[in-house]
């Protein structure tokens, strides 16, 4: 039985965590950085450790005094929250060796799904659709056709030591393919020397759909439908919302269950997101699988009803899920906003300082999640995400408006905040319409 | 507001006891203290990573067979020596005991671990030294298998390496232990006679006997950074003269400062730099330049593989020619000394490929006027030594203006001797205002350093080429260029002495130096005609670093023509061809 939790995060999923503990009964240590010690985790947890100087080289990511400070605080398990060490394997695999519960997968799951190729052909084995492409390297436009044809077409053709769009093309058609071969190609070998090609499906506008999924140590899994990530700005989220208006009851089903399959592939347990790419005729495909609890993932508890964290801890403590997959259903429509310490005008440049006031919204189906209270000074060295403004409503429509009403209630002074860009996105036509796909930020700062 | 204590607590028990029957616990070894910061390490990041602290970069002492195992191709290695019997040439009480205890402890059988490894590949004999036992102290047996791996090295014809650790002679051992001083350095003699390579890698601590011996005798002297190395312990100087030392004496970099130490090698990078001295030590026969040119279709060429750069070039030449005839002879001697002109270094990267640099005199400093190493022309390993001016005043402050001081020519020729032993051509780029002028260069001897590399140079049994690229400032240049043939860029100068000094000696006015400029000789053109010089390289207009593309193919094919003219020459020939070349001045 887990009795007592080490939370190794900071900000609002510490406490997020912390609160989950206490509703349990479970008792909580708190680390923190020096530059941590009076954030609101380390106040609220019944107990706290420091853990090391402010930046996180030397705290939140020291596996060594991370370690120590559970042993010597007797805590039974390790909850990492997301970011920091949470996706570490190797930080997942010391807990194991010093019989310490890690509320999360087993570190060889944690490895294997962090290695991209080995994730991507655990997945074709399971029948998880991925983003069809060469399996060889192409060294000339002939072969390179042959290829396209069978991958189908729009193609993207690559370098094999592209980056950063050199020596990239797109063929929409087969009539194309010729052209941006040799334009692609020629361009690799003037900018990396190298001649080596790949073709890829050309996934274009794509939304960002990922599922929830929750699996146990006895073989269940079940997902708890998806989130709608794809108001994204240089791959950092900024909204998120579920159920997504792209989605018929028909394309959630099929979409669930290649999640549960792709988590069973990789007998995954506890908290999961398995990411998809869902193109406008309705293909879909596997990214990748997040091996943690999301930044986002209020939005499923809501339309669930279903405590995520609390599910981890229980998972983490061998218990079997308190839920079967014709238990979940989706209520209404949620919204997620991160408040970022950010200003959008200056590039959305991080605005660290200290909170000289401030006034946060509530009522009916609004929640807050975060870290910041009135006097707090939010420090340079970590994520500049201060709070997340859920709301929940009958459907999208009064669940857009009633974000609007709650962002516009909010007041945060002293530092700079995206709140006023977020409230903009919200007005977006196309946002309203759902007419929504991963370049949508990219085209809205154009 | 400050929220210390105002939140309630999940419990109102002070401590927790834990319902499961086994508790948290760090299994014995999992985490370490860095015994250097301080901090604790997981045990297997320090394992995986090369025994370096994660915290402070410290280097942990290695075991011998771990520093086998990081250097040698997996599987490669294979032990010689490994059982000796146990000897006690004093009779010495306890000693037996105590020998049987560490080898129980450690698992080894001496201080010293040889045999023979590939390292990527490139065969070689090794020598390990294991600070855990008796802290590598030098006993007979230490001795004993040193000596008997170079001897079979020198048999098989393989180069050694030996990774030296100790705290010196063997007490219990007395003056047998210090004879093994005599005999291992014996060994690496006749290796050294027989032409084979010996590299020594220096490693925390290496100190007493080992120091003055084997340790000191590589060709090439390696060492991990900051490790102890010296004759005397730091503690036993401190209590003999009653000082206390200042920080970072002895230290590896201290000895590299000192010029002791060829370089200071990261334990990463250390299997990859071994293995490229080993490859770089592979004769070089007129055979195998032949062929190495000849392989290579790209010598001479422009790196801009457009067809019409030949075309570009040869106008360019027509160019300067007619420029060569229309500047005054002082200002060439202005522009040799232009701020932006190429300086040696930009040579170097140029023309060679694997440039890697060697340092000190293994006397008394490392000269920073003078740059030298080994490196590979087309694949042929050659030995380059530039005299190099800085780019920067904070360089040219390092390098002394490349003005080179004693040490720096007994560097060069550290150098150059060792090319002759291993075969290898020597590519001198000469640029000096001079040799330095000042007290410590006579102190230490600046004319004899001159004089010595004259006369060694003029005997040196390989090829040696001097390229004249900037100011040829009298014998501080010519201690470079006793070579068999002396080129020079097309406004280089080469001179007894600087203008301003010329016409301070002989008229007692140094403002006369533009007219003193014209009557010396001193460029390219004249020294070509008076037979001092062989060939000129033309150069374009403003020539800085940025548009070198046209000399350096120039010179790659002209440097390649040498090579190949006159590698074909025995040692008698060459030396027999140099000395005519100044007997007829």
């Amino acid at each position: 039985m887990i009795g007592k939790v080490l939370i190794a995060n900071r900000g609002e999923i510490a406490v997020r965590i912390i609160r989950a503990c206490r509703e349990m009964g479970i008792e909580t240590v708190a680390v923190y950085s020096e530059a941590d010690r009076d954030a609101l985790h380390t106040q609220l947890a019944d107990e706290a450790v420091c853990i090391g100087p402010a930046p996180s080289s030397e705290s939140y990511l020291n596996m060594q005094n991370i370690i120590s400070a559970t042993v010597i605080s007797g805590a039974d398990a390790i909850h990492p929250g997301f970011g920091f060490l949470s996706e570490n394997s190797r930080f997942a695999e010391l807990c194991e060796q010093c019989n310490i519960t890690f509320i999360g997968p087993k570190s060889q799951v944690i490895q294997s799904l962090g290695n991209k190729s080995e994730a991507r052909n655990t997945m074709i084995n399971a029948g998880v659709p991925v983003i069809p492409g060469s399996t060889e390297p192409i060294f000339d436009a002939e072969t390179g056709a042959k290829i396209a044809e069978e991958i189908g077409y729009p193609v993207i053709v690559k370098a094999a030591l592209g980056g950063g769009g050199k020596g990239m093309r797109v063929a929409q058609t087969p009539e194309e393919f010729e052209n941006s071969f040799n334009t692609a190609q020629k361009e690799a070998q003037m900018a990396f020397g190298d001649n080596t090609m790949y073709i890829e499906h050309f996934v274009q506008h794509p939304r960002h759909i990922e599922f929830q999924i929750l699996a146990d140590e006895h073989g269940n899994v079940i997902h708890l439908g998806e989130r709608d990530c794809s108001i994204q700005r240089n791959h950092q989220k900024m909204i998120e919302e579920s159920p997504s208006i792209a989605l018929t009851p028909e394309l959630r089903e099929k979409m669930g269950e290649a999640a549960v399959k792709a988590a069973k592939a990789a007998h995954y347990t506890n908290a999961g997101t398995i990411e998809f790419l869902l193109e406008k005729n309705n293909n879909f495909y596997f990214m990748e699988m997040n091996t943690r609890i999301q930044v986002e993932h209020p939005v499923t508890e809501w339309v669930t009803g279903i405590d995520l964290v609390k599910e981890q801890i229980r998972i983490a403590d061998g218990r079997p899920l308190s839920y079967k997959q014709e238990d979940v259903h989706i209520t209404g429509h949620a919204i997620e906003c991160r408040i970022n310490a950010e200003n959008p005008a200056k590039n959305f440049r991080p605005s660290p300082g200290t909170i000289t006031d401030m006034y946060l919204p509530g009522g009916k189906g609004v929640r807050i999640d975060s870290a910041i209270y009135s006097g707090y000074t939010v420090p340079p060295y970590y994520d500049s995400m201060l709070a997340k403004l859920i709301v929940h409503a009958k459907n999208r429509n009064e669940a857009i408006r009633k974000m609007r009403s709650a962002l516009g209630e909010v007041i945060i002074e002293g530092i700079d905040t995206n709140v006023d860009y977020q409230y903009e996105i919200l007005n977006h036509p196309d946002f309203v319409s759902g007419n929504i796909d991963i370049e949508f930020i990219e085209r809205l700062s154009e | 507001m400050n929220l210390k204590d105002m939140f309630k607590k999940t419990s109102g028990r002070s401590h927790y006891i834990s319902l499961r029957n086994s508790r948290p616990e760090v299994p014995t070894g999992l985490l370490r203290k860095c015994n250097k910061c301080g901090a604790a390490i997981i045990a297997e990041d320090v394992k995986n990573g090369y025994y370096i602290c994660p915290k402070c970069h410290g280097y942990f002492r290695v075991h011998a067979y771990r520093r086998i195992e990081m250097i040698a191709d997996e599987g490669s290695f294979e032990e010689w020596d490994k059982e000796m019997d146990f000897v006690n040439p004093l009779d010495f009480k306890g000693y037996e005991e105590k020998i049987d205890h560490l080898k129980e402890r450690t698992k080894l059988n001496e201080a010293v671990v040889t045999g023979k490894v590939l390292i990527n590949g490139n065969p070689a004999v090794v020598g390990v030294c294991d600070g855990r036992f008796m802290m590598a102290s030098m006993g007979w047996i230490v001795g004993e298998k040193i000596t008997r791996a170079v001897e079979r090295a020198t048999q098989e014809k393989l180069p050694v390496i030996i990774f030296t650790c100790s705290g010196g002679a063997r007490m219990q051992e007395g003056i047998v232990s210090l004879m093994q001083m005599a005999k291992t350095s014996a060994a690496l003699k006749k290796h050294s006679d027989a032409g084979q390579l010996y590299v020594s890698v220096l490693t925390d601590p290496t100190t007493g006997g080992v120091t003055a011996s084997f340790a000191m005798l590589g060709d090439i002297i390696l060492a991990e950074p900051k490790a102890l190395i010296g004759f005397a312990g730091p503690r036993v100087i401190e209590q003999t003269i009653g000082q206390k030392l200042p920080k970072g004496f002895q230290r590896s970099e201290f000895l590299l400062d000192h010029g002791f130490v060829d370089r200071i090698v990261e334990r990463e990078e250390l299997k990859d730099v071994l293995a490229r001295i080993l490859k770089m030590h592979q004769r070089a026969d007129a055979a195998a330049v032949k062929a190495a040119l000849k392989a290579d279709g790209n010598i001479g060429a422009a790196q801009t593989a457009d067809s019409g750069a030949h075309a570009e070039i040869e106008e360019e030449s027509s160019v300067t020619e007619q420029i060569r005839d229309s500047l005054s002879a002082w200002e060439r001697v202005q522009i040799s000394r232009q701020k932006d002109r190429p300086v040696g270094t930009d040579y170097i990267d140029a023309l060679f490929t694997d440039f890697m640099e060697f340092h000190g005199d293994r006397y008394f400093k490392d000269d920073h006027a003078i740059v030298g190493g080994i490196a590979y022309f087309h694949g042929i390993p050659v030995t380059v030594i530039a005299q190099a001016k800085g780019k920067t005043t904070k360089e040219n402050l390092d390098r002394n203006f490349s003005m080179p001081s004693p040490d720096g020519y007994r560097k060069a020729l550290r150098l150059m001797k060792q090319a002759e032993k291993f075969g290898r051509p020597v590519i001198c780029f000469v640029d000096t205002p001079g040799a330095f002028c000042g007290l410590e260069a006579e102190e230490r001897g600046q004319g004899e350093a001159i004089a010595r590399n004259l006369f060694e140079l003029s005997g040196l049994k390989v090829p040696v080429l001097s390229v004249v690229i900037g100011e040829g400032g009298s014998g501080g240049a010519l201690a470079m260029a006793v070579a068999d043939e002396v080129w020079m860029l097309e406004n280089a100068v080469y001179s007894v002495l600087s203008p301003e000094g010329f016409a301070s000696i002989l008229w007692k006015d140094s403002k006369r130096a533009s007219e003193a400029a014209e009557v010396m000789k001193l460029t390219a053109g004249d020294l070509k005609r008076l037979g001092i010089i062989e060939q000129v390289i033309p150069e374009p207009e403003e020539f800085t670093d940025e548009n070198m593309e046209d000399v350096r193919a120039d010179l790659d094919g002209r440097i390649a023509g040498f090579l190949e003219n006159y590698t074909e020459y025995s040692a008698d020939e060459l030396t027999a061809r140099r000395y005519d070349r100044f007997r007829g001045m």
